[in-house]
């Protein structure tokens, strides 16, 4: 698929990162009827960012899009975008454009008449529509598609095109309501890079709200983690993976092995400890190096070979379950089998460490 | 490989297939029969020989032309607002009160069980009502206006109720196949206020239904007698009514062509729901899994 090389308007668009694409949340509140869904939301989404919101379901993402978008009324707060609330105008005066997971594209307009419907509300006139859909369906890698109706187009197809028209009208700010969830893995993975590579083309601050923490962490330039209508943690993907802020975000992104530790332990002493315990520490399956030990006090219980990697799944001596995993190289697993007696180190400063009382009660 | 019947199954088998049809020949045989009847005593004289002067005589007189056009107008206008009404109405409460949809229902359904005399019945009184109030008065004005030969609106308002049942479960079942809720947000984010996305988006995509309604309407409307006549406003069939005591092969006439109208609306009607419902047909939202074979193409 081929990048097209960028006309005025769209060049105009991606020069557009200043302040007029910014979004604020501040103190928003939400609720519906007893249910309070949104508790003093604030975040600052800088202009030309792509931020994704990702959380369990019911943690109040799509609600903040909806917001964002006009189609939800908030009970306190602001929402600013590009420095003025847009709390008192209509979604069709936000200057916004979205993608909705189950594409909604209009059934009865051609691929060509969908992406330029925005323009013919804003009365531009054919030829500039015409030259504006052009450009979008070639970004979008839709060149032959134009003459075709949805219903002629796989789901992966009509979601370019439903992005395609979601850009066209140049909006302030581009919402993505799990646009990837209705379509198969590979596709999936495709059209996400292909999301990421038209957004930061045309520069379009962009939300992108979604429950798979792999598509967060790989779309995005920065990640809200988002429990029970609070933000938990909004930074980079790597310090969301690494260096969680709470025991909910080490839960909830990624796997990891959770370890109560005395308050005395230290990176590189012996794990686990059994008894003493005042700490919890998190601990990425990759940053825990394993050893074979006759009086280990731990035991592989299995191990799951994922091509250069292989991940064991440890537990106690006795014990049927397996309660932590590391990943190890595959060519140390055959030292490693099941049965074998083994102790753990921490090889990495500990993804977080936290009181006992405080990294209980944070399941996602 | 074909299975034979055996003589006696297939006897049987015989037997159940013309029981199976015999329903719809004793149907055809009803409704032609008159029909036929009709067109033969319109057309031909008790000695066989082809005539027109059925027709003729309706043309010449002159005397159709006024309840002809007053029934083309109030049937146009009676379809025309219903649909104007009706789905605007169902498009809020699907969109806005889903909660509603059930009582919507009742009351637009309400006048199946009310027979049309009883509502004209209840129309004369008010009507009555209103012209007792005296020369001059607003009631009378009122009256004088609903009941004006050239435009009746007490007609075009009998004929929305009556109508009214057929065309919300048309536009309801046409509106339950689309992801409304999400069109009708796609629309609003790019720029679009309610009425072009009713226009542009929504009516498009039940074009079907709106169709269906609208001929039904037509046709209803129409053919319809007992409201007209009680009311004494000189409709189409109320005119061929009081032509059969002076022109009798001209009333059968023009009962036989009323008859021909009303069925090719009402097929026009059944075909454009099908044929107009099949492009426009949109993928529920839950509807959404993608074809990766199609995907490969472009990829």
């Amino acid at each position: 698929m081929s990048t097209a090389a960028k006309s005025p308007p769209l060049q105009a668009a991606a020069e557009r990162r200043d302040e007029s694409m910014s979004v604020r949340f501040d103190q928003v509140g939400k609720s519906y009827g007893d249910t309070e869904v949104l508790r003093d939301f604030s975040i600052d989404i800088a202009a030309g960012s792509m931020v994704s919101f990702l959380g369990p379901s019911g943690c109040g993402k799509t609600t903040t899009l909806r917001i964002l978008a006009g189609f939800e009324p908030v009970n306190s707060g602001d929402v600013i975008v590009g420095g003025d609330s847009v709390l008192q105008l209509p979604p069709n005066q936000r200057s916004m454009g979205m993608v909705f997971q189950s594409y909604s594209l209009f059934p009865n307009l051609s691929v060509f008449d969908n992406i330029e419907y925005g323009l013919r509300i804003r009365k531009v006139d054919g030829g500039a529509r015409r030259r504006r859909s052009e450009e979008l369906l070639e970004i979008c890698g839709l060149t032959e598609m134009g003459t075709r109706y949805p219903h002629q187009l796989s789901g992966g197809q009509q979601q370019r095109v439903a992005l395609a028209r979601a850009l066209a009208t140049q909006p302030k700010v581009l919402l993505l309501d799990e646009p990837l969830s209705a379509l198969d893995a590979s596709v999936r993975s495709s059209l996400r890079d292909e999301i990421r590579r038209v957004q930061q083309t045309l520069g379009t601050t962009t939300v992108f709200i979604t429950h798979d923490q792999g598509e967060a962490l790989a779309i995005a330039d920065r990640v809200a983690v988002m429990n029970a209508g609070r933000i938990e943690q909004y930074s980079a993907p790597h310090e969301i993976y690494s260096r969680p802020a709470t025991a909910f975000v080490a839960r909830f992104v990624g796997s990891i092995n959770e370890f109560a530790v005395p308050a005395n332990w230290a990176t590189g002493d012996r794990l686990p400890i059994a008894s003493g315990a005042d700490d919890v520490i998190f601990v990425r399956p990759e940053n825990l190096s394993i050893a074979a030990r006759d009086d280990g006090f731990l035991q592989v219980k299995r191990q799951t070979y994922t091509g250069e990697r292989t991940m064991l799944h440890l537990g106690r001596p006795g014990s049927e379950n397996a309660q932590w995993s590391a990943s190890i190289s595959s060519a140390d697993a055959d030292a490693l089998q099941t049965g074998t007696r083994v102790e753990a180190a921490v090889t990495a400063d500990a993804a977080l460490r936290l009181p006992r009382g405080e990294a209980e009660g944070a399941t996602p | 490989m074909a299975q034979q019947l055996k003589p006696g199954n297939r006897e049987r088998h015989g037997v159940t297939k013309f029981f199976a049809w015999l329903p719809l020949v004793a149907l055809a045989i009803f409704i032609l029969t008159p029909l036929l009847s009709s067109l033969t005593y319109s057309f031909f004289r008790s000695d066989g020989s082809f005539t027109t002067s059925g027709l003729t005589g309706l043309a010449d007189s002159g005397r159709i032309v006024a309840p002809l056009t007053r029934s083309l107008i109030v049937s146009v206008l009676a379809a025309v607002v219903l649909i104007a009404t009706v789905v605007p109405a169902v498009v809020a409460v699907h969109l806005w009160a889903p909660k509603m949809r059930s009582v919507l229902s009742i009351l637009c359904t309400l006048p199946l069980v009310v027979p049309a005399i009883a509502i004209v019945a209840g129309l004369s009184a008010v009507l009555r009502n209103l012209a007792s109030h005296g020369r001059g008065s607003l009631g009378m004005e009122l009256n004088a206006i609903l009941q004006s030969q050239d435009l009746p609106l007490v007609l075009v308002g009998t004929y929305v109720v009556l109508c009214l049942p057929f065309t919300y479960r048309s536009i309801d079942a046409g509106l339950s196949t689309l992801p409304l809720r999400t069109l009708y947000e796609s629309s609003s984010i790019l720029g679009a206020r309610m009425g072009t996305t009713l226009w542009q988006v929504v009516m498009p995509n039940i074009r079907g239904p709106i169709m269906f309604s609208a001929f039904f309407t037509f046709a209803l409307s129409i053919a319809e007698y007992t409201v007209a006549a009680t009311l004494s406003i000189n409709t189409l069939p109320v005119f061929l009514n009081t032509l059969s005591s002076t022109n009798f092969r001209g009333s059968i006439t023009l009962s036989v062509l009323l008859n021909l109208t009303t069925w090719l609306l009402l097929a026009s009607a059944t075909l454009s729901a099908s044929r107009f419902g099949h492009r426009s047909t949109a993928e529920p939202e839950a509807n959404v899994a993608n074809e990766p074979r199609k995907e490969a193409e472009i990829s």
